[in-house]
């Protein structure tokens, strides 16, 4: 009896839910965009998901940008993958999918679905398909990354006259100023190009490249160009201005550091912004500091600003079932008329799709409308170049090197050879 | 009779070994499945051109292309056997001091002690580094204050040079700047690695046979010669027990590299454990990675060895 006991409780133990054959479940992974490192907030959007498909579970690991790489890169050796992945194009297609990692999604983008989404952003495919043709991304939102400035200490500076409040924009020369104006007005230190990581480096990269219209890769992005002239002259720029005194920088922290210092008011600018930072960091904010976004300085005042795009990829696993249900919850999510404004609303950032529509004016997040100002800016995504990877760390390199006193034009050919490897 | 008993003594025998083996069997097969077989792979892989998309056989390839790598021998290997050759020496006298003056206290100082240096080993990694980067903070960290306030102090009094006015301004980028980074870093690593020590002599010291120590001092010994001729010998085990794990978890440094300076700046804290997992998880260059692991393996060895042949003693 004793024994008929056990075996019982050991079955009941393996086969805990009495699952029918069409029940699946369905691993999503989702780095922190915006709301979607909330877990009340994923919750909510799958519990709207399975009041539609309540036959498919899905259960969610929330990644970090520290460690996230890691743990999906861990995941692909040990076979391991989630099903879904909510990240951008730089990690979906650069680098799992021309990896061989991502499953093929061009199914998902149907006539209607890629007309709406081009009429919002006409490249958006093409940021989304891989060199070899695959599409590895459905895109859910998108941004432009900008800077921030402290308006409170920018107006105790008197140095406000020197920023264009309507276009946001503004050129080297009224950059200069205004953190000479910073900088006599007792704020020791304007703004500092952060350069300990990788971490939120599209700021020091759009920082660079917009001072002298430089770009970062060729218009094929085949080939990373800040060893050109304009961009040797635009590094060149920046070591000036840190030699100068007018701004500083820091080998020894990454963008999550210089956000910090801004909110808490101890410098008056940072290089890393975008909408959905202005949200995070609302209750870190010091008492007096005024965020005003703004475009990077460049010589003519007409900045290029890096693109974010955010969406969803399959990993590879080999079961259709999965696969079927994975493509369900996608299409609920970004396409679903009432779950897809509201999918896109979570992470802060604006929607692909044209007819969503304004998402933000009469919301909780009204603020973020104001970032539809950079849209003419929008300078595409570069970040699918080959390479990105190995990019990425020789891009903070090569800054820790120009600073600690390196030739610029020599490190910056170091960088371009180390990058463009073929 | 005999043949009898001695049937039945095997089987007990028999039996007791089978025993042994079953309670050996779930450390061996964890040991066997996570020590001996990634072992084995490492070694494995790094003969081959293993990335996410090749598998393919390279020879010594990755071995040759690890030596002719200058971040690999002018930066990593260097700063590692610096960590080593500083964090070790210092570790264990450091630790041998606090002991010798600790051991001999009521029970109550003893684990207050033990305890307080204990704690940096059991409070987690990550913890410990987010408060040593506040600590180095260069905007709003303590360290800089205190400097900045010393400086102070120091110019009021009048004991202040010009030449010094650098060195407490305040303005100290301890972990950004390269001549400053790699000291800050084994500076947190000694913090986080005496607890263990500490405890350890602490126990050798009280199992110290004491009836020599009377008889030295009675014999007129002065406190060195009982250290040196008494305890010393008598301790040297677990010095020898200090010296190999502390070499190999400096050798192995890496967490505090990873949280508070990704190797920077300009590869200043660069250490082989670091740049390893730099190529196995950022490059995904996992056969490139396993073969700096194997190099890595073999210099702890020869380290270990090296520690094993000067420490030995005769019941060591």
């Amino acid at each position: 009896m004793k024994k008929l006991l056990a075996l019982v409780l050991c079955l009941l133990m393996v086969v805990p839910f009495a699952a029918t054959a069409e029940d699946v479940t369905i691993t999503l992974w989702t780095y922190p965009i915006g709301s979607w490192a909330n877990e009340s907030t994923v919750n909510e959007i799958i519990a709207n998901f399975n009041a539609v498909h309540p036959e498919i579970k899905v259960n969610v690991q929330y990644l970090d940008y520290q460690s996230g790489d890691d743990q999906v890169t861990s995941a692909i050796e040990a076979k391991t993958t989630p099903d879904i992945i909510f990240e951008g194009p730089e990690r979906l297609v650069a680098n799992w999918g021309a990896n061989g990692k991502m499953l093929d999604i061009s199914d998902l983008w149907t006539e209607e679905t890629a007309a709406d989404i081009a009429a919002a952003s006409p490249t958006m495919l093409a940021t989304c398909t891989g060199a070899d043709g695959k599409v590895y991304l459905y895109p859910l939102c998108m941004t432009t990354h900008c800077m921030v400035i402290d308006q409170a200490a920018f107006e105790a500076a008197g140095a406000m006259q020197y920023v264009n409040l309507e276009t946001r924009t503004w050129t080297n020369e009224q950059f200069a100023k205004a953190c000479e104006a910073l900088v006599n007005a007792g704020y020791a230190i304007p703004g500092i190009v952060y350069c300990g990581g990788q971490g939120g480096d599209q700021g020091t990269r759009a920082l660079a490249y917009n001072l002298y219209n430089a770009t970062f890769t060729n218009d094929a992005k085949t080939e990373y160009t800040m060893n050109s002239e304009a961009g040797v002259k635009s590094l060149q720029q920046l070591v000036d201005w840190v030699n100068d005194g007018l701004l500083v920088s820091d080998p020894g922290i990454v963008a999550g550091d210089a956000i910090a210092l801004f909110c808490n008011g101890t410098t008056q600018m940072s290089f890393c912004w975008n909408a959905a930072l202005l949200e995070t960091n609302k209750q870190t904010l010091a008492d007096g500091v005024k965020p005003l976004a703004m475009a990077f300085p460049s010589e003519d005042g007409v900045p290029v600003l890096d693109g974010g795009v955010w969406g969803f990829g399959l990993f590879n696993n080999g079961d259709e079932a999965k696969v079927a249900a994975a493509k369900e919850f996608i299409k609920f999510v970004c396409d679903d008329a009432v779950q897809g404004p509201k999918s896109a609303y979570a992470t802060g950032y604006f929607p692909v799709k044209a007819s969503f529509g304004d998402i933000y004016t009469g919301t909780e997040k009204e603020g973020n409308a104001d970032y539809a100002v950079f849209s003419p800016y929008f300078g595409g995504i570069y970040q699918t170049a080959p390479n990105w990877t190995v990019q990425r760390t020789e891009w903070w390199n090569l800054l820790q090197r120009i600073f600690a006193g390196g030739d610029v034009a020599t490190e910056a050919n170091v960088y371009a050879a180390n990058v463009n490897v073929k | 009779m005999q043949k009898t008993v001695s049937l039945s003594m095997k089987a007990e025998r028999r039996r007791e070994n089978i025993a042994g083996y079953l309670y050996m069997a779930p450390s061996l097969i964890f040991f066997l499945g996570f020590v001996i077989f990634p072992m084995g792979m490492c070694l494995f892989t790094s003969f081959f051109d293993y990335t996410m998309t090749d598998f393919t056989f390279s020879g010594f390839q990755n071995y040759a292309r690890a030596f002719n790598d200058s971040i690999f021998t002018n930066h990593a290997l260097i700063n590692t056997i610096v960590i080593v050759l500083v964090s070790v020496p210092v570790v264990c006298l450091f630790s041998l001091w606090v002991a010798t003056i600790i051991y001999k206290m009521r029970d109550f100082g003893t684990s207050f002690y033990r305890c307080v240096f204990y704690l940096p080993v059991v409070t987690g990694s990550v913890a410990v580094t987010v408060v040593w980067k506040w600590i180095f903070n260069n905007y709003t960290g303590v360290l800089n204050f205190i400097m900045k306030n010393m400086g102070g102090m120091l110019q009021d009094i009048g004991l202040m040079e010009k030449t010094m006015g650098t060195v407490f301004s305040g303005n100290w980028n301890w972990l950004g700047n390269p001549a400053t980074a790699l000291g800050c870093i084994i500076m947190i690593l000694l913090t986080t690695s005496v607890g263990q020590p500490i405890v350890l002599y602490v126990s050798a010291l009280s199992n110290v046979n004491h009836s020599l120590i009377e008889a030295a001092e009675v014999d007129g010994a002065t406190n060195m010669q009982v250290f040196w001729r008494i305890k010393w010998p008598q301790i040297m085990p677990t010095t020898l027990y200090i010296l190999v794990i502390t070499t190999i978890n400096s050798f192995q440094c890496f967490a505090l590299i990873q949280l508070l300076t990704s190797g920077g700046p300009v590869n200043s804290t660069q250490t082989i454990m670091y740049y390893i997992y730099y190529n196995v998880f950022k490059m995904q260059d996992y056969g490139y990675g396993s073969a700096m692991g194997v190099i890595l393996a073999v210099i702890i060895a020869l380290f270990s060895a090296i520690q094993f042949k000067l420490a030995k003693t005769d019941n060591g």
